[in-house]
């Protein structure tokens, strides 16, 4: 080959080429596991939106088949932080990001109907319980490995925020009067702690400025309610 | 409810002014490195400048003034680039890096007439961050790099043809004919290599096949110019320039 005395050693390709081949197994593999939780995602989000158009009083067995959903994604979150541990984090992180967003979100929503039966519903579970959920650590610094960052955990609360609004005219129909005025101050509540962060020109920025038309949906309803002397006293 | 709107009426504060010191913190390193990376181009663009320009001695000296620029870059931002966050800030330093590489890659050509590797750059590059904090070169930002300095051997190579005069590969033989010839050798030599790498997936796919069309429109244009050399050479006037292509330059990266 002319490459022996042309510029170009061949060495310096063959070693850019099995570099690129062991970037592009390594994303297979993480690929394949993602695609599995991404089914799971799917499968926890159809089971949870089943709160729609259940009764207040029954919500348990949505919460039931919700846990076992989560579980399901928990076994793939194990394998997919296994596997991810073995490279460093920020460099594959957008391949599980939007699912994992959709993960977390499944575990708060399931969380604020009431999955642990020891506190009333309406909690947001923190990130720290998120991720003990999970079994993987959370925003890590000291260490590069796989973890649950600061904007997934975001990204899905405004997801939480966007299904409550839903929810909340959906308890009307289903004749709870209590429900939106809980979601009302839990919306608020959120919407507060967003405005004290200095958000940048990203996606979290732009969907973080939609909440205060949730905020706004939701006070029309209990507005509704309450222009009917529908909201329950006490 | 307007106890709400107040921030202290939320049970989340605790926990969002973590987020926001975490978040801010991030937000610094992240421009910091932004605008580490601008400079760096800049500077880098600069050295391309000084280090193609046909005069030997002054090679060096601009060389090293405009490294002091980029080296002082890189201590800045090393400490935020360590361990997890190494990988974190590499699509905002992606570009500084490229087009350092592109000045190193092309000094190294026109110093040895070899490719420089992408250990020997890795090396080069971690140093520029202090012992302590090397700067992490992805091969990615290599490759993209060398992509881009083709262009500058087309430049190199071209003005070398005009000015009669050649610099850099095959320069011991007195005839520019065969001297211009061997640069296109080499970039050739470069393209069939760029041409062989297969890569499937991913960012760099996608970067590539911006820069494959660019890299070949610059080997090309220097054979047109050693066509034109060939058949008109002997009649060319003082200042002629070799004619590259008939569309006019300008659709080439790193003007």
């Amino acid at each position: 080959m002319a490459s022996q005395q042309g510029m170009v050693d061949a060495a310096i390709f063959e070693d850019l080429q099995a570099r690129v081949d062991q970037d592009a197994t390594f994303r297979d593999e993480i690929k394949e596991i993602v695609q599995v939780l991404e089914k799971q995602t799917r499968t926890a989000q159809s089971i949870l939106s089943k709160a729609h158009s259940t009764p207040t009083s029954q919500i348990n067995d949505v919460i039931t088949a919700g846990n076992a959903a989560i579980q399901a994604e928990a076994d793939t979150v194990a394998k997919l932080s296994t596997t991810a541990s073995q490279q460093p984090y920020y460099k594959w992180n957008n391949m599980w990001s939007r699912q994992m967003q959709d993960v977390i979100f499944s575990i708060l929503l399931c969380g604020w109907l009431g999955a642990n039966p020891t506190e009333p519903s309406g909690q947001l579970l923190t990130i720290e319980r998120v991720a003990s959920i999970l079994n993987i650590p959370v925003n890590l610094k000291d260490r590069d490995a796989f973890h649950i960052t600061i904007e997934e955990y975001l990204q899905a609360l405004i997801s939480l925020l966007d299904e409550l609004a839903r929810l909340a005219r959906n308890s009307v129909t289903l004749g709870d009067y209590r429900r939106p005025l809980q979601i009302s101050q839990f919306v608020k509540d959120v919407h507060a702690g967003f405005q004290i962060l200095n958000l940048k020109n990203d996606s979290l920025r732009r969907r973080s400025d939609g909440i205060k038309y949730r905020v706004k949906e939701v006070e029309d309803v209990v507005y509704d309610l309450s222009l009917r002397n529908l909201i329950p006293k006490e | 409810m307007d106890a709400s709107t107040a921030s202290g009426g939320s049970p989340f504060m605790p926990m969002f002014e973590k987020f926001r010191l975490e978040l801010d913190e991030h937000h610094d390193r992240r421009e910091r490195v932004i605008k580490a990376s601008r400079d760096v181009t800049a500077a880098s663009k600069k050295m391309i400048r000084t280090v193609g320009k046909p005069i030997p001695p002054g090679v060096r000296k601009g060389f090293t003034q405009h490294e002091e620029v980029i080296r002082s870059q890189y201590t800045n931002i090393s400490k935020d680039m360590q361990g997890l966050n190494s990988f974190r800030y590499q699509r905002q330093i992606s570009g500084g890096n490229q087009e350092l590489l592109e000045a190193l890659t092309f000094q190294h050509y026109l110093e040895t007439e070899q490719l420089l590797s992408y250990l020997e750059a890795n090396d080069r590059v971690a140093g520029l961050g202090g012992p302590e904090s090397p700067i992490l070169l992805t091969p990615d930002d290599y490759l993209l790099g060398v992509f881009d300095m083709v262009g500058e051997l087309m430049r190199h190579a071209v003005t070398a043809m005009a000015t009669g005069e050649l610099s850099g590969a095959a320069s011991s033989t007195g005839n520019e004919n065969i001297a211009s010839r061997g640069i296109l050798a080499d970039m050739r030599d470069l393209r069939s290599s760029l041409e062989r790498l297969e890569v499937d997936d991913g960012f760099l796919s996608r970067d590539i096949e911006k820069k494959m069309p660019v890299m070949k429109q610059c080997v090309e244009k220097v054979e047109n110019a050693a066509y034109g050399l060939i058949v008109r050479g002997s009649e060319r006037p003082k200042g002629w320039m070799p004619d590259t292509d008939h569309v006019g330059k300008g659709e080439v990266e790193g003007y």
